[in-house]
Order: structure tokens, then C-alpha cells, then sequence
């Protein structure tokens, strides 16, 4: 029996040694051919709206070839970003050296050290980018993140059924002559809810709130960060969307629906009006998937009469930037940049117009006013964006938001009580 | 002991301590970790995760300083209950049937098992087109050809309406408990995908009781109702007690089909633990949440062994 007891504590023994000095080997080799062996980062990207994956491949391949750094993609759900970096953030060693940091997490990923602030690196060229798209991405003082992504929601309506409602087809320029028109195609039995949105407890439904506060004149959060969104254009933005769902003007769907739902929604022809992300303006015209070919149009969101003359533009939006950002336990931070500065760069979003570029020099162009018609709608929509709040606890926060707005919308609360109690439970964190 | 016996009781030491010291790491460690977790404050950091002592303090806030917490432990007692319930009546009709002599039963057996081999995430995307509230959701087309439901006309079946809210004691009852119609469709999805099992756990006890008995039970006299609750369900406590743990067990930690078709807005225990540990990132409450749920199962299990045990004595 001894015997076999020591057979046993030998094998462990030496399977021990083997593995300890296997890990030596390896390092060793690793170590000698670290400088023929090409460098490789990692990327984690977002499989949803705006650039596709196959986009992005294609990138990773030529970035490849001209540098020779080799660039993996992981493509997850926009809901499982956030948790990705984090678990890549908290390891020894992350998973990976780039993410797509949304710009409502920069307050957060910033104040924990998850990434590295670009301030140095972007210097010589942040000029070229619009202020309110930098913007997005500084905290306590610092950029946090290279702004890849523009988007930011429009107006959609549907021309034909305006029409037939006997208006001229123009947009309406407010809110007010909105419900209007609604009423008027309600009545005619144009469409039974002529109004769709993404309004389901998530992210999208805090986006949409921000947008019709700002339709009202306002802002959620004050400077400091500080929640203001309980009175004055904050509780008519959600007093409205209460109403729109009483009068039956917003389809009950609504509630449950998140905004590639809301598109559907649109390009079936089951509303006339809707606001959604620049993505869905690529879906109204294509005959394989929209019943509403030629029928509708993309513009820019309507406010309040009351506030008309108080924006620019006559017009206020949400912002949902992204950008691209360096994980600070990266292992790669050069090779990361390098590719950082590839994939932003005006050179590929000048061969990318269906998105909105970051780059002014792009976006001014007049090749890209020839490729896109819209870029003019586009350029004054994204000068009228409304920021969510830019607080650490940003995630806790917009639940609280979402859970509150959400049970008015249900008609369990009065606007007025869900939004008190929302701005308590968000002061108690 | 003599020096044989010795040398084999060391023989299986030997032979059992890796799988000892395997489930050590894998299962206890981790489980003691993470009650150690939720003794603290534990949140993400740079390479690791910032812990501060808190005792009790977050078992303590969640019983005495979250309503929150309390409406998903009501609206998940709901969720369990009546599914369970569902689960056990129908799940007893189908078995009582399949144990009966037909044509093609063989066949029939093995179709019913269908939905229990459906993975929990595609069952779930299934219903998400079944309950659609627009021209494109099935149920709503299937009521549209038959008449039921006007052309024009689409019910929101994952809406948050709730059940007999005109009602008065019954509707401020499901308000508490925080019923919705999107909570009683999700009932009926996740029943359609367990019934199955219940079946098939049911009619493994249905063939254990001898045909005798049944026939014994005729020439007394007894009726079908008579005969079921005096032979059949005596027959088949011991396989009741064994589905209501599972299913217990089960429902009560639910996540993945209300997280599918819902994401936040029915907060199950399982939902709330997954958001505020994951989403929210305070490990030390979501470790703390995932012991209270464990708490509750094991409260379920000893009050279900009480109750058959009594029943018995």
C-alpha cells in the first residue's frame, strides 16, 4: 500500500515539475519569438446598429496587412458590453485591449482607472471633431475615449399618410401640430396608433425621455449632475408620452418594444411617426423588408411650440456616441492605439457614410453631401443632441429612471409621483 | 483492523481524495468565497475587486430597507406557484392518459417530450414571436383567422395590463403581488416547455402501481375520482414530492426566459440578483441576493418534506 501511496505522490510530483517547467519552456519561447511572431490585439465590439461586423473584419484585415499587428474581433449584444470590460478590467491579465466605450460610461469606466485618458494622443487633431461629440467622452478634465460613433436619434415620418390626412406632407415642426396631424388620421382610420416607439424598461426608453425633455426646453440632470428632470420640461416630456398613450395616439406595443421593434413597427406601416437612431433610415426604402417603399422620410424631431426659437435649429435630439477606448491593464497599448487611430480615422468613415462621421473635414465634404442627402438633416439634428447624465453611478441611475418612467407609462403612477420618487431613490446613491 | 483492511481503507482514501479535493475548488471554495463576498461592500477595481467589511448589514438592508426586494419575492412566489400548479394538474392529465392503452402511444410519448428538449433560450425567442403584439406575432394571426380578434386589432400579450384591475379586492391583490399579463404568458411559455417532464416523472410512478388494485377498486364500486385519490396519488406522493423540490428549485431561480422576453421589467429574485450583481456591479449585495434565494429554496423544500411526511404518519 506504501507503495502505491508513494507511486501516487510521485506522479503529482512530477506532473507538478513538468507543468512548472512546461510554463518555463513556453515563456522562454514566447519570449524568443515574440519578435518574429506578429503582435496581436484584442477588440471587443458591439454585434448591432451602425458599423456591421462584417465592416469591421474587414478593417481588422486590412489593418493587418499594412502593420502586421493582428486584430481579433469579439462582436457580443450592446447588453453585454458593459459586463465584458468589467470582467476584462478586474482580471490580471484583461481579454481585451480595445472596447467600444459608450459615452455613458465613460464617468464610470473613468473614475475606476478601466481605461487610459488619450488627451496626449488626440491633441494634434481633436480640432476636426465637432465639441459636443468630444465632449461625450471627458471626465474630471481628461478624454477617455477616441469618438468613433455618431449616432443620435431622427425623426421619421410617413409622407403618404400625412398626405392622405390632408396635410401638404410636410413634417410637423412641433409637437403639437403632431398630435394634430395624428388626431386627423385617427379619425380618417388611416393608421389605428399613429405613433410608435422603443419605450420598453431599458436604456432606449431613458434615451427617448431625454430627447422629449430636451423637446420641452430642458435637461434631466443640471451641470453638477444633479436631477432636475421632476418638474418644469423634464415632467411635461413625460406627461406627454402619457398622454400619447391615454388618447390612444402611441400603440400600447410600445412599452414592450426596443428599437430595432420600433423600426418594424414603422417600415409595416402600422405608424406614421416614430423616433429612432440613424440606423433605421436605411431600412425605409428597402423592398425586401419595408412595406412603406417611397412613403416616408427622415427629419428633424419636432418640440414644443413653446420652446420653438430657443434651439437653433428648432429641434433637440439624444446623443449615442460611442467611441473607441484603451483598457489600462492592456498588455498592448501601442499596438491598441495604432489600431484605435486606424479605425477612426477619416480615411474609413469617408468609406462608411450610411453612419454619421465623427470628422468635420468628412462631414463637410462635398463628397459626402453628394453620397448622402441627408447629411444636412443629419449635421443640424446632431448639433441639437442632449446628453444623458454624465455621473459614475450612470447604470444605477438610468434603472431607477427607466423602473419610474416606465410605471407612469403603465398608468400605476402619476408622472408627477414617478419621477419624485425616481429623483429620491437616484439622490439616495 | 487487520493490515489488509488497513491498506484498503488507505486504498480508497487515495482513490477519493482527488474528486474531494476537486469538488473543494470548485464547488465549497467558491461558495465560501462568495459568502465571504456578501459579508462586504465588493466592487470591480483594476485588476480586482475593492472589498470593505459590512457583516450583515446587506443580508440586514435587504429584509428591512428594500421594498424592491420584497415585490420580487412576491412576484416570484407567484411565478412559482402558479406554474407549479399548472405544472402538476396538466402534467397529471397528460400522464393519466399516456398511461392508458392506445394507438401509436409510443409515438404520441415521444412527440410530448419535444418541448422539454427545446433549449431554455430558443423556447423563449420561440414565444417572443408567438406573443408579438403586431401583424407578425403568431398568436394574434392565428386569432385573426379565426375570427376572434378583429383585423385591425393587435393584443399586446407581454403587456403590463394587470389581471382583473378593475376588480376591486382582486385587482389591488395582483397590483401588490405585481402581476402582469406579460408574467401569466411567461407562465403559460415556461409551462409548455417543463410539462413534459412532469409527465414523464409522473408516468414512471403511474407504471409502478399494479393494475390490480385498479381493478379491486372496480368491484368495490369506486368511481374514477375515487380511485385516484384512493390509489393512484398514494401511489405517487413520493414522485409529487420529487417535482415540487425540482420545480421549486427551478422556478424560484428563474432568469433566463423573463430576462429573454422582459429583460428588467418583471424582476424575478433571479433578475434582481443578475442586476444589481452584474449590472450594477455590487458583487457583495448579488452574492448576498443568490443566498437569500437559496435560503427561500431550502424553506420550500423542509416545509414540502413536512407536509408529505405528516400526510404519511
Amino acid at each position: 500500500m506504501k507503495k502505491i501511496l508513494i507511486l501516487f505522490l510521485a506522479l503529482i510530483t512530477l506532473s507538478v515539475f513538468f507543468s512548472c517547467g512546461g510554463q518555463k519552456t513556453e515563456g522562454k519561447a514566447g519570449k524568443t519569438t515574440a519578435s518574429e511572431k506578429p503582435e496581436e490585439i484584442h477588440v471587443l465590439y458591439m454585434a448591432q446598429a451602425a458599423y456591421q461586423p462584417e465592416d469591421v473584419q474587414g478593417w481588422a484585415k486590412l489593418f493587418t496587412d499594412i502593420t502586421g499587428i493582428k486584430v481579433n474581433v469579439d462582436f457580443v449584444k450592446y447588453d453585454e458590453q458593459h459586463e465584458k470590460v468589467v470582467a476584462s478590467a478586474v482580471a490580471a491579465t484583461p481579454t481585451y485591449d480595445v472596447f467600444s466605450l459608450d459615452l455613458i460610461w465613460t464617468a464610470e469606466f473613468a473614475s475606476k482607472g478601466f481605461c487610459v485618458p488619450l488627451d496626449d494622443k488626440i491633441a494634434s487633431f481633436k480640432d476636426d471633431i465637432p465639441q459636443s461629440i468630444m465632449d461625450a467622452f471627458v471626465y474630471d478634465g481628461k478624454t477617455w475615449a477616441m469618438p468613433f460613433l455618431a449616432n443620435f436619434q431622427l425623426f421619421f415620418y410617413n409622407v403618404d399618410m400625412i398626405k392622405r390626412a390632408g396635410f401638404s406632407g410636410a413634417p410637423p415642426k412641433t409637437l403639437e401640430e403632431m398630435v394634430t396631424m395624428m388626431k386627423a388620421m385617427q379619425k380618417k382610420g388611416i393608421v389605428k396608433y399613429p405613433w410608435t416607439d422603443s419605450w420598453n424598461q431599458k436604456e432606449g426608453l431613458t434615451c427617448e425621455y431625454v430627447w422629449l425633455t430636451g423637446a420641452f426646453g430642458g435637461d434631466t440632470f443640471d451641470k453638477n449632475g444633479k436631477p432636475i428632470f421632476n418638474e418644469g420640461p423634464g415632467l411635461k416630456a413625460l406627461q406627454f408620452m402619457v398622454m400619447l398613450l391615454k388618447e390612444g395616439l402611441a400603440s400600447p406595443k410600445s412599452l414592450t418594444n426596443d428599437e430595432p421593434a420600433a423600426k418594424d413597427d414603422f417600415i409595416a406601416g402600422q405608424a406614421a411617426f416614430t423616433s429612432n437612431w440613424t440606423f433605421q433610415y436605411g431600412f425605409l426604402d428597402d423592398p425586401k423588408v419595408s412595406k412603406i417603399v417611397g412613403q416616408a422620410k427622415m427629419g428633424l424631431l419636432p418640440v414644443s411650440k413653446d420652446v420653438l426659437g430657443k434651439y437653433k435649429y428648432n429641434t433637440a435630439s439624444v446623443s449615442g456616441f460611442q467611441g473607441a477606448a484603451i483598457l489600462a491593464n492592456s498588455k498592448h497599448k501601442e499596438a491598441a492605439w495604432k489600431w484605435l487611430r486606424f479605425c477612426t480615422s477619416p480615411i474609413v468613415q469617408r468609406a462608411y457614410l450610411t453612419e454619421m462621421p465623427v470628422w468635420k473635414s468628412v462631414a463637410t465634404s462635398s463628397y459626402a453631401a453628394k453620397m448622402d442627402p441627408t447629411m444636412g438633416i443629419k449635421a443640424k439634428e446632431i448639433a441639437s443632441v442632449h446628453h444623458r447624465p454624465r455621473v459614475p453611478q450612470y447604470t444605477e441611475t438610468s434603472a431607477i429612471l427607466q423602473k419610474y418612467i416606465h410605471l407612469a407609462l403603465e398608468m400605476k403612477m402619476s408622472p408627477k409621483e414617478a419621477l419624485d420618487k425616481a429623483k429620491a431613490e437616484i439622490e439616495k446613491l | 483492523m487487520t493490515r489488509s483492511e488497513m491498506s484498503t481503507k488507505k486504498l480508497l482514501i487515495i482513490l477519493v481524495l482527488p474528486s474531494v479535493v476537486i469538488i473543494f475548488f470548485v464547488i465549497l471554495a467558491p461558495i465560501m468565497f462568495s459568502f465571504f463576498i456578501s459579508l462586504n461592500k465588493a466592487s470591480p477595481k483594476l485588476g480586482g475587486i475593492d472589498l470593505h467589511w459590512r457583516g450583515i448589514s446587506n443580508y440586514y438592508n435587504f429584509f428591512f430597507n428594500d421594498p424592491q426586494f420584497w415585490l420580487s419575492v412576491r412576484i416570484t412566489l407567484y411565478f412559482t406557484i402558479v406554474s407549479l400548479m399548472v405544472e402538476l394538474i396538466i402534467g397529471t392529465g397528460i400522464a393519466l392518459v399516456l398511461n392508458r392503452e392506445f394507438f401509436a402511444r409510443s409515438l404520441v410519448r415521444a412527440i410530448i417530450l419535444i418541448p422539454w428538449a427545446v433549449p431554455t433560450v430558443v423556447n423563449a425567442r420561440l414565444w417572443e414571436w408567438i406573443y408579438a403584439g403586431n401583424d407578425f406575432g403568431a398568436l394574434n394571426g392565428i386569432l385573426k383567422v379565426l375570427g376572434i380578434l378583429a383585423k385591425d386589432h393587435n393584443v399586446v400579450w407581454l403587456g403590463f395590463d394587470t389581471p382583473f384591475a378593475d376588480t376591486p379586492i382582486l385587482g389591488s391583490f395582483f397590483s401588490w403581488m405585481g402581476v402582469s399579463r406579460a408574467l401569466n404568458m411567461i407562465i403559460i411559455a415556461d409551462t409548455w416547455k417543463v410539462t413534459p417532464l412532469v409527465v414523464f416523472l409522473l408516468l414512471a410512478g403511474l407504471q409502478q402501481i399494479p393494475k390490480t388494485l385498479y381493478e379491486v377498486g372496480s368491484i368495490d364500486g369506486a368511481n374514477s375520482w375515487k380511485k385516484f385519490w384512493s390509489i393512484t396519488y398514494p401511489y405517487l406522493k413520493p414522485v409529487y414530492l420529487v417535482i415540487l423540490v425540482l420545480r421549486t428549485m427551478e422556478l424560484f431561480r428563474v432568469f433566463d426566459i423573463i430576462y429573454i422576453l422582459m429583460q428588467y421589467s418583471i424582476r424575478v429574485v433571479g433578475v434582481y440578483t443578475y442586476e444589481i450583481g452584474m449590472k450594477f456591479l455590487k458583487f457583495g449585495q448579488g452574492a448576498t441576493l443568490s443566498f437569500l434565494v437559496a435560503l427561500f429554496i431550502l424553506a420550500f423544500t423542509l416545509i414540502y418534506i413536512r407536509i408529505f411526511y405528516r400526510e404519511e404518519v
